[in-house]
């Protein structure tokens, strides 16, 4: 599939506009007994041009949030702004955002061309510009030679594309998506998230993208929010979120993760970093600030962190930095270990294998890892 | 594997970069910020709901109650008691119920025989089939029973002059026939959408396990179907008591309840023993109409699967195809008979009597009253059918979209007018409306039915055939609204429309062909509706139906079968060009460039 993507100057949305903020709010369904609190003390401010994510296990209110901000929920308490202007006093079409629906939600009685010309008609512009400015956005999305389609006569990824087109076409401030790919295959899903970020990049409309799908997250989102149970657990650019998460239940979230049992924790509030016994070893790791002597910890280390050295079939006992191998499987591109150790069952992810280097099962391994890729956390209680 | 670390001294914390929003205070106290919008959403809806109340007050509440309140008078509740104390009252409910049964069975097992005809067998004519069985919808009730009479009765066309027999089929037989030649298309059609929905993997799954195909049939699609049997049933039922007409033309001393009320109305001049006759067969009918409505209505629900999964395993042994075919072919031939009757007998002088070809019956029909009357009921007709849709569109609107308390009592309101019979609706009609209703000397509602009102009772009719076709565009309505998914009005909100924009560029684009599908099934029927407009026609006001009856108790058969065929040929006509009014243009064309 091709992008066409014309390179045209920055229209009238830029860094300056799109300053969402949205402040303690709270949503409450039902009341009484049946009262379920879906979302709770929700603040966050999007910056004009930011691309933020919301991701959180199913049912952690990540919908109802975006719903907030679109309108077509109100808030129970708290307020949402867009560039200093309340919006929870306006009717969803009153709010200069636009939308894009997991069911794509075209309007079947239409053309191509009618779905993206809606907005733009309703606010009264001349017939000349419409077609223009329609023109355009089909162009952008690749859709203009399906543009005397109806919606059903499209496939999946055609009818998100359309979607797409006729949310950004009206210049909404914000974009709000509902996990959009969700009904599509997987290697168009990767195409289309491509296409999401750089036309948003493009066009500089701050959006908020709910997903529950962590790749989604990690490769478009300038931020991410993830919520757990209606509260926001913490919000960081992916990378902060995946080597500095602020709790077991993000690390455990976002990737796959190792939970080393330490001993003897010793944090040092002046560096924020720690030292720790673990495998045999005392080692100096940066640490949560909650991580803190006299608090239960665990050490946080991917698997891809994990080195494993073979060494040779004879020893018998899995102490300090020795583990039996458990398991060895072969990826191709990496091998993944299970490894039994004194502080539990290590995963470690080896790329780039050479084949002789594979440990068989059974065997003992050296297991080992650098402190810099290591994260001390407060453990769940 | 999640560590315990052992106590240490150092308890300083570190001010680390990591963004982590244990979401601070909010810095504005936590407000009722919601209000106003949810405000101002409601008044609309309010403001909806109270004018579709008021409306439906009006038309179909207010009569009922008038007829409760009628039939609670003294006079009434003596017929109350004399239902269970005489003997004369007692045999007219039995035979009401008896009828009823007769009907609902009968009707049903020959709907199924078609259903079943059209879904599992191939065959010459099956679309044809289809039209026959459709045929009675679009034709007022005596066509039937008039050559039903022509062609069985005393001295009928095949009885004495064919067969040389002279039986008496004034009554129950006569009855028996007639209407459940009239009502059978309702259960053909609800079994037949029933059926076509059936998923015959399961018939699959059973002839895989060996079973041949009549245990399959016995086993299996039975028991699937019976609560489409209930249903039918139960509706057929409830049309077969609320009848009016064919009691009244080949009833003979066969009394039902519905001809008893109108004997006591129309002939007693006993408005309160008509009223207790209206109520003793008002209930059992909103009773049952509950019952098939929510009950059968939900119970057939989970026997469906929605979408067929393969093509119906195929009939093809040719004893079980001459066993089914041959009464279909019969009973087809039946219909096509009758009705030939009925467009025959309009042309000759009296049929089986004097077979001389004239035109009398349609000069007489054409000019003056009849024309009269073939104008009035259409005119009458034609503005309902669009009010019953605005109507009834408002009910499923409220009801799908809006209404969460109060949305089971808004649908049952809305239907009925199906469900209370037309007997009962017309007396309820005439109770209300002869006079001016008001307290004391303030008028709230004129007169608006009889002679004596404004436009000649004409507004009382309308508001008969409005409120027996909002139910069809309620029901239409409701099932069209429940298949847009609510995000498809979201994306139309989050792009601008107000509310009311999106109802009128969305919604009812996408609502309008099962509306109209449904109106003008709604239509055919006002046109041939008689129980609850006998009640109310007026000199000024005739109406075709009406005309019908009166032609037919003169024995004037010739100028009734001439009124039929004109019926139907307008009924049909007005359908045929509501299609090609509302055709829908196709979206989009399939692979083709845009023209910039
Ligand atoms: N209209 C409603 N009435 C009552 N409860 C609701 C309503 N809508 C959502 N909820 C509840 O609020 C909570 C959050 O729902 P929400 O749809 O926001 O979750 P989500 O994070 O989007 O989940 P998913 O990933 O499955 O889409 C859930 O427990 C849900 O059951
Ligand atoms: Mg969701």
């Amino acid at each position: 599939m091709t992008i066409t993507m014309h390179d045209t100057p920055a229209r009238d949305v830029g860094d300056t506009v799109g300053r969402l903020v949205l402040s303690g709010i709270q949503k409450a369904f039902g009341s009484g007994g049946s009262r379920v609190v879906a979302v709770d003390d929700f603040t966050l401010t999007v910056e004009p041009g930011e691309f933020v994510t919301f991701l959180g296990p199913s049912g952690c209110g990540k919908t109802t949030t975006l719903r907030m901000i679109a309108g077509f929920e109100s808030p129970t308490a708290g307020s949402v702004s867009l560039d200093d202007e309340d919006m929870v006093s306006l009717t969803p079409d009153r709010r200069p955002m636009g939308m894009v629906f997991q069911s794509y939600a075209l309007f079947p009685h239409m053309t191509v061309f009618e779905n993206v010309a809606y907005g733009l008609k309703l606010k009264g512009l001349p017939a000349k510009q419409l077609k223009e400015e329609v023109g355009f956005a089909l162009a952008s999305m690749s859709l203009t030679n399906l543009a005397n389609r109806a919606p059903n006569q499209l496939s999946g990824g055609q009818q998100q594309r359309v979607a797409l087109a006729r949310a950004m076409v009206v210049k909404p401030k914000v974009l709000l998506f509902d996990e959009p790919l969700s009904n599509l295959d997987a290697k168009l899903r990767a195409q289309m998230r491509l296409e999401i970020r750089r036309l948003q990049r493009r066009l500089g409309i701050s959006s908020v993208y709910v997903t529950h799908d962590q790749d989604e997250a990690m490769s478009l989102s300038d931020r991410i929010v993830v919520m757990r149970s209606g509260r926001i657990e913490q919000v960081g650019a992916p990378d902060t979120i995946y080597r500095h998460p602020a709790s077991v239940f993000v690390a455990d979230f976002i990737g796959r993760a190792n939970f080393l049992d330490v001993d003897d924790v010793r944090a040092d509030a002046s560096t924020g970093r720690a030292s720790a016994r673990v495998l045999g070893t005392r080692i100096t790791v940066d640490a949560h600030p909650k991580a803190v002597a006299g608090s239960d910890c665990v050490l946080l280390v991917r698997p891809e962190s994990i080195r494993v050295r073979p060494f040779g079939d004879t020893e018998e006992r899995i102490a300090g930095n020795h583990g039996r191998v458990l398991s060895a499987v072969f990826y191709g591109e990496s091998v993944e270990y299970e490894i039994e150790t004194e502080v539990g069952n290590i995963v470690a992810v080896v790329s780039d294998p050479t084949f002789t280097e594979i440990a068989p099962v059974g065997t003992i391994v050296g297991v080992s890892f650098a402190p810099e890729r290591a994260w001390l956390l407060p453990a769940e209680d | 594997m999640r560590g315990r670390a052992a106590p240490h001294d150092e308890t300083k914390e570190s001010p680390l970069s990591i963004e982590t929003v244990a979401a601070p205070a909010a810095p504005n106290p936590p407000l009722r910020t919601s209000r106003p919008r949810e405000l101002r959403h409601d008044t609309a809806t309010r403001v909806v709901a109270v004018v579709v109340v008021a409306i439906l007050s009006l038309l179909i509440v207010i009569p009922v109650l008038t007829i409760l309140s009628t039939s609670a008078s003294s006079e009434g509740l003596a017929v109350f008691a004399s239902i269970f104390s005489s003997s004369v009252n007692r045999q007219i409910i039995l035979n009401t119920v008896i009828l009823g049964t007769i009907v609902g069975a009968l009707g049903t097992a020959i709907g199924f025989l078609l259903a079943y005809v059209q879904v599992r067998m191939e065959f010459r004519g099956k679309r044809i089939l289809h039209l026959i069985a459709l045929l009675p919808i679009v034709s007022p009730p005596f066509a039937l029973a008039t050559a039903v009479i022509t062609l069985f009765g005393r001295s009928g066309l095949v009885t004495r002059d064919l067969l040389g027999i002279t039986p008496n089929i004034y009554g129950l037989p006569g009855l028996t026939v007639v209407l459940t030649l009239s009502f059978f298309p309702a259960a053909y059609m609800n079994l037949l959408g029933m059926m076509r929905s059936l998923d015959p993997s399961l018939d699959e799954a059973a002839s895989g396990l060996g079973a041949s195909k009549w245990q399959v049939f016995r086993s299996v699609t039975i028991p699937m179907l019976v609560p489409g049997f209930a249903s039918s049933f139960l509706l057929l039922f409830v049309e077969t008591i609320a009848d009016l007409a064919n009691p009244l033309v080949i009833g003979g001393d066969f009394t039902v309840l519905s001809s008893r009320a109108y004997i006591a109305i129309t002939g007693e001049y006993d408005v309160a023993a008509g009223a207790a006759y209206s109520v003793v067969l008002l209930l059992p009918a909103v009773l049952v109409f509950l019952i098939q409505r929510y009950w059968a209505g939900r119970r057939s629900v989970v026997a469906v699967t929605g979408k067929p999964s393969g093509r119906p395993d195929l009939i093809t042994s040719p004893v079980a195809r001459t066993m089914l075919l041959a009464p279909v072919a019969l009973f087809a031939g039946l219909i096509v008979l009758i009705y030939a009757t009925v467009v025959v007998g309009g042309f000759v002088s009296i049929l089986g009597v004097n077979d001389t070809l004239t035109l009398d019956h349609y000069a007489y029909v054409l000019s003056g009253i009849g024309s009269d009357a073939m104008v009035t009921t259409t005119t009458l007709a034609l503005i309902a059918t669009p009010l019953a849709g605005v109507l009834g569109l408002a009910v499923a609107w409220l009801v799908v979209r809006k209404l969460r308390r109060g949305r089971s009592l808004m649908d049952f309101l809305g239907m009925l007018g199906l469900a209370v019979p037309g007997t009962v609706l017309g007396i309820g009609y005439a109770l209300t409306f002869n006079t001016p209703r008001g307290f004391g000397d303030v008028v709230l509602i004129p007169a608006l039915a009889g002679g004596g009102a404004a436009f000649g009772g004409a507004v009382a009719i309308v508001m008969v055939y409005v409120i027996r076709s909002s139910p069809s565009g309620q029901r239409a309505g409701v099932a069209a609204l429940q298949q847009i998914d609510m995000s498809i009005d979201e994306a139309s909100a989050s792009l601008g429309a107000s509310g009311l924009t999106t109802f009128r560029k969305i919604t009812l684009p996408l609502v309008r062909p099962a509306l109209f599908a449904g109106l003008t099934y709604a239509f055919a029927r006002s046109m041939t509706t008689l129980s609850p407009i006998v009640f109310l026609t007026t000199p000024q006001t005739k109406i075709m139906t009406s005309q019908i009856l009166s032609e037919v108790d003169a024995g004037r058969f010739g100028n009734a079968f001439a009124y039929c065929t004109i019926l139907i040929v307008i009924v049909m006509g007005v359908i045929g060009i509501l299609n090609l009014l509302i055709r829908e243009r196709p979206v989009g064309r399939p692979a083709d460039a845009m023209a910039t």
